[in-house]
């Protein structure tokens, strides 16, 4: 038996000759053993933890009596507690008596089956398996005007598994799941676990495998496979239509989704606190129908932005990771600094009065500081630009100025539209009250 | 296949895929290839973080998938961002019997689609599965970011003989330590000029961007007694620097784009057809409408001595007072040009010195009975910085002496406690 282990495949299924039969496990070291070929796979990839539920389905010859399957897994990540096997057919009248895990043989165990007919039965074998992963990313190509843009999705499966998956329906689950352990740790560590551990793994399993979706049935191959988005409680699957093959130690990229003139708006935005002196730029969209979007949320993952510089050629604008993005919910891209949008802020003087004073000897324990501030916008572009601009400005201040409104409690936001090639000037004052003159923390909009 | 393909980019179309891609072993591909050759090269410079390369190569595609393989070696190409797209993508009208997600907002159909790319372990390589829906000879742009193909810029000024004017010029120098050389590529920094050059490895190139003619120069003597120089054995005085300002606006022949952050290398013409280095600097990204102030060295034939006449307290309250101060410079233009000299005054330093460091802004007031200039010539440059704007005559000619101006500025540094 040992000698069929192939470099492709490394997860073995064998029916065990009569000879075994009424032996125990590990008693002999010769065995006979035919290998039924696995009929399809499916792996459920999750990308919340290190976790892959791989469905296998193989057909089995039984004879009517006690069947000894042997199920061996050398230089896998699957975490033994996991598998399973039960019949597609014919439950009525099979069942699974046993499982063993010989102490001699790491990465195996054998199945006691009884068996009321004889005949071939299509068995399903699941597990789980760690070292299968995959991850979203996005490419946006804005047209020239930077109007609207290309916005292409794409999801990459990465197998370290230590197994070849050949012809498998990959399905890749959008959502956060809770494990107790680790698949790795549990695949190392082997079948020793306690007993409470595998009872909670069953039950994960059966959470995953109740929202099961049927497979995409097998398409063509005159036609580019779709990746088929569903929901399903607080998860969300996307089925790659067909099958993939992903080898041992590849990755493979596959489409998502495109989407075309997809309309956006552009914002820049000034926080000195949170980005530094200069207006950063954002291409705000939606995820919804109106945006060419909304078929699906967003996993999380790294966005990369070009333009096309109507040059004919690309420019590169940034990558940055978003989030999971739900439908409706708004897109927002850095895509860095813009030297054609300038601002600049001058404090240009402070006034205290109305000083506190303690009694004995006086000394100053609270006063009023006012200052003043002077802004400016100036936009190089040969279009209006919209720019929203947050200051943070601790303690308890009273602020008079045109425009502002409160962002939070110590946070100050104007928004201006400055015309193309234009400017646009503001001067506004704040009072802070300061020790014992200072009674909240907040920002009182006058 | 291009010279340049040396050490990068093998593109290979597999029109016939004979056996074996790539589910064994990386190392066991056997294919029967086509080699499409680079027919364009762009290398766009505008990120100042990261250099794209585009590449645009004729790819025969045949009806159906097909798998194009891309591989490079020995150059740092990020993977995640190699992009396949094709130029003038063939369109035909939308039917019932297309998935809605083929359809484009206009209704049409793209006949050329990626289907997915695959990445061999232990490669530098990619498979692209590309689906056409009929044979095509595809001009395809290959895009990717590449390490080590940077850019800088740095200026050449030349100023006039009598420093009334100045030539910039601003070049970008391009260091190709990719790993790989480029063919006849378009190269474009984002602004100025637009160039056509072969780029070998390892080899630095600049180019001239753009030439800006007649731009007046603005020179300024600054006095600055918190920032400048210490005169030996002076303990008055400080030495005045000198500096070009150069306006980035129509008005002063410039304003075409922002001025990117770079060397400044000024020379003078010499009156007789040479030119004299006069020094560098530094120059920072200057927006439009901006300044860029270049610092020359120091002026030594301005001298400014400075002294504190006044320092008094006056009580207002418990530990409140105001600090009244009087500061006095005295000024020496020994140069045979009459010039202006700016003197800065950091207000928050001055209370420091006299009232103990505070972390708050100073609260100041100049006022007018113990100052001896004029409104007009006192500017608040900010909350902490006043600027005296101070015209000095030239020198006397002969054997009469520089006659010295004084400045006086009274000032209440007030609230302080």
């Amino acid at each position: 038996m040992r000698a069929i282990n192939t470099h492709s495949m490394l997860v073995i299924l064998s029916v065990l000759g009569l000879c075994c039969v009424a032996t125990p496990a590990g008693a002999r070291n010769i065995d006979l053993a035919t290998v039924p070929p696995r009929e399809s796979v499916q792996l459920t990839i999750y990308n919340s933890e290190d976790i892959t539920l791989v469905r296998e389905t193989r057909s089995l010859s039984l004879k009517a009596g006690i069947n000894r399957i042997q199920y061996s897994w050398a230089n896998t990540l699957i975490d033994p507690t996991s598998v399973e096997i039960r019949p597609l057919e014919k439950e009525d009248q099979i069942e699974v008596l046993d499982t063993t895990f010989p102490g001699d043989k790491p990465q195996h165990l054998i199945w006691n089956i009884e068996s009321k007919i004889e005949g071939q039965v299509r068995f399903q074998v699941t597990y789980f398996t760690s070292g299968i992963s995959w991850s979203a990313d996005y490419v946006l190509t804005a047209n020239p005007e930077e109007t609207e843009m290309s916005f292409d999705g794409y999801v990459q499966v990465y197998n370290n598994s230590g197994e070849n998956y050949e012809n498998a329906e990959v399905r890749l689950v959008v959502g956060v799941i809770n494990l107790v352990e680790k698949i790795r740790d549990l695949a190392r560590r082997g079948i020793i676990a306690p007993p409470h551990g595998r009872e909670e793994e069953k039950g994960l399993k059966r959470r995953v495998m109740l929202g099961a979706v049927e497979a995409a049935a097998l398409r063509g191959e005159r036609r580019p496979p779709e990746i088929i988005k569903e929901g399903l409680s607080e998860y969300f699957i996307y089925t790659i239509e067909g099958r993939q093959t992903v080898p041992h130690k590849w990755s493979k990229r596959l489409v998502s989704f495109t989407a075309r003139k997809v309309k956006f708006d552009i914002l820049y935005r000034v926080r000195p606190h949170q980005y530094g002196s200069r207006p950063v730029r954002f291409f705000m969209l939606v995820n919804d129908k109106e945006h060419e979007l909304g078929t699906t949320p967003l996993p999380d993952g790294l966005v990369r932005t070009f333009r096309d510089n109507g040059r004919d050629g690309l420019s590169f604008l940034g990558q940055q990771k978003v989030s999971y993005i739900p439908i409706k919910e708004d897109i927002e891209l850095n895509v860095g600094t813009d030297d054609e949008v300038v601002w600049e802020r001058k404090a240009m003087g402070v006034e205290r009065s109305d000083f506190a004073f303690d009694h004995t000897p006086p000394r100053v324990v609270g006063w009023d500081e006012r200052s003043s501030v002077k802004e400016e916008l100036r936009n190089y572009k040969g279009k209006p630009v919209r720019v929203e601009l947050r200051h943070v400005i601790p303690g308890d201040v009273e602020l008079e100025a045109e425009g502002a409104k409160l962002h939070d409690y110590h946070t100050v936001e104007f928004t201006y539209d400055v015309p193309a090639r234009g400017q646009f000037a503001w001067h506004y004052e704040y009072t802070q009250h300061f020790g014992t003159k200072a009674r909240q923390d907040r920002i009182w909009l006058k | 296949m291009h010279k340049g393909t040396r050490f990068i980019a093998a593109l290979v179309a597999c029109a016939a895929i004979i056996c074996l891609t790539g589910a064994r072993s990386a190392t066991a591909r056997i294919k029967l290839v086509t080699l499409p050759v680079r027919e364009r090269v762009e290398i766009q410079l505008d990120n100042a973080n990261a250099t794209l390369v585009e590449e645009e190569r004729i790819v025969t595609l045949l009806e159906g998938t097909n798998k194009i393989d891309f591989s490079w070696s020995n150059t740092a190409i990020d993977k995640g961002t190699i992009r396949f797209r094709v130029v003038d993508m063939p369109l035909r009208k939308g039917t019932n019997k297309d998935h809605t997600s083929l359809l484009r907002p206009d209704g049409q159909v793209e006949m050329i689609r990626v289907i997915n790319v695959a990445y061999p372990p232990g490669e530098n390589a990619l498979l692209w599965e590309v689906f056409a829906e009929k044979p095509f000879a595809a001009r395809v742009r290959i895009s990717y970011l590449i390490s080590n193909l940077t850019r800088s810029f740095n200026y050449r000024a030349v100023a006039e003989h009598d420093e009334s004017t100045l030539t910039l010029r601003e070049y970008v120098r391009l260091g190709n330590f990719s790993g790989e050389e480029f063919g006849d590529s378009g190269i474009w920094a984002g602004f100025g000029e637009y160039f056509h050059r072969e780029i070998g490895m390892n080899e630095a190139k600049e180019l001239l961007i753009w030439k800006f003619l007649n731009v007046p120069i603005e020179k300024t003597y600054t006095f600055d007694w918190w920032t400048g120089q210490h005169v030996p054995e002076q303990r008055e005085q400080r030495y005045v620097e000198m500096r070009y300002v150069l306006h980035n606006d129509e008005e002063h022949q410039m304003g075409e784009f922002p001025l990117q952050f770079g060397k400044v290398r000024i020379f003078q013409k010499d009156g007789r057809g040479g030119e004299a280095f006069i020094g560098e600097d530094w120059g920072r990204f200057t927006p439009i409408d901006d300044e860029m102030k270049l610092y020359l060295g120091l002026a030594r034939d301005v001298v400014v001595k400075r002294k504190v006449t006044q320092n008094r307290r006056r009580k207002v309250h418990g530990n409140l007072y105001h600090q009244e101060i009087t500061l006095k410079y005295t000024i020496e233009n020994f140069k045979s040009d009459p010039v202006t000299l700016d003197i800065n005054e950091d207000m928050n330093r001055l209370r420091d010195s006299f009232c103990e460091h505070k972390d708050r802004t100073a609260q100041w007031e100049i006022v007018p009975k113990g100052t001896s200039i004029g409104k007009k010539q006192i500017e608040r440059k900010d909350a902490r910085t006043a600027i005296f704007h101070v015209p000095l005559e030239a020198a006397p000619e002969g054997e009469a002496e520089v006659e010295p101006v004084e400045v006086t500025v009274h000032m209440f540094l007030r609230n302080e406690w």
